[in-house]
């Protein structure tokens, strides 16, 4: 059993950090000392380490917590845990086309800009943005 | 009309609601192309339709159903969609 900050140091996770995820209900503490710390066992950095992967790869705080509960539960199936995966590379990509559309936007622009010494009331870029008409969503 | 659904395997419940809901469709409407696409073999294809969730439905090429339709919804779903064909 360790404290806070020997978990901090072993996860290199700040300890704000992982006050937070136990604010958030992703880690509980294995129990507490005499003294009245909570302390935390191989559990709970093997649940940190978890966390932060699953962040690396995308994954919300909420999501993690599905995945926590997924990864607990004795009826659930890699199949669960392999659709989550498969959807949140759904939405990284759908967010790289869009990304990759504003960069061609911005291509646009930049290309229009043809004498960047022109005075700023002049400017191409300012002008096209101006003038263009902000698409709304549809629902 | 064609309706495609967006899949990943690995999962036996939506096997059998495949096959459910490719028979009802299938009852629906005449001459209905049913296409089971494994998501990650169509990826660009589902990410221009907006798929971000699985199972997803689209019918002729709009995305309709982000989760599993009953077999009610997909053929209240179809039978409007026919209607606004004719």
């Amino acid at each position: 059993m360790f404290t806070i900050g020997k978990l901090a140091s072993l996860t290199s996770v700040s300890n704000d950090t992982l006050r937070y995820y136990e604010q958030e209900g992703l880690v509980e503490p294995a129990g507490k000392s005499p003294a009245g710390y909570r302390l935390y066992d191989k559990d709970s950095a093997r649940r940190i380490r978890f966390i932060k992967h699953a962040q690396n790869c995308g994954f919300t705080l909420a999501e993690i917590r599905d995945l926590l509960v997924l990864r607990g539960r004795d009826k659930a199936c890699c199949g669960d845990v392999r659709t989550r995966a498969v959807e949140k590379k759904l939405q990284i990509e759908s967010k790289i086309r869009a990304m990759k559309a504003m960069s061609k936007a911005l291509d646009q622009l930049i290309a229009d800009c043809a004498n960047e010494t022109q005075p700023v009331n002049e400017c191409t870029i300012i002008a096209a943005l101006e003038r263009a008409k902000v698409k709304t969503p549809v629902h | 009309m064609k309706v495609e659904m967006f899949y990943t395997p690995g999962c036996p419940d939506c096997v059998a609601a495949h096959a459910r809901l490719r028979t009802t469709a299938q009852e629906a409407v005449k001459n209905l192309v049913w296409r089971e696409l494994n998501v990650l073999d169509e990826l660009d294809y589902a990410v221009e339709l907006g798929v971000l969730t699985l199972p997803s439905i689209a019918i002729d090429g709009k995305l309709v159903f982000t989760s599993m339709p009953t077999v009610a919804q997909l053929r209240t779903a179809l039978i409007e969609r026919s209607k606004g064909r004719e």
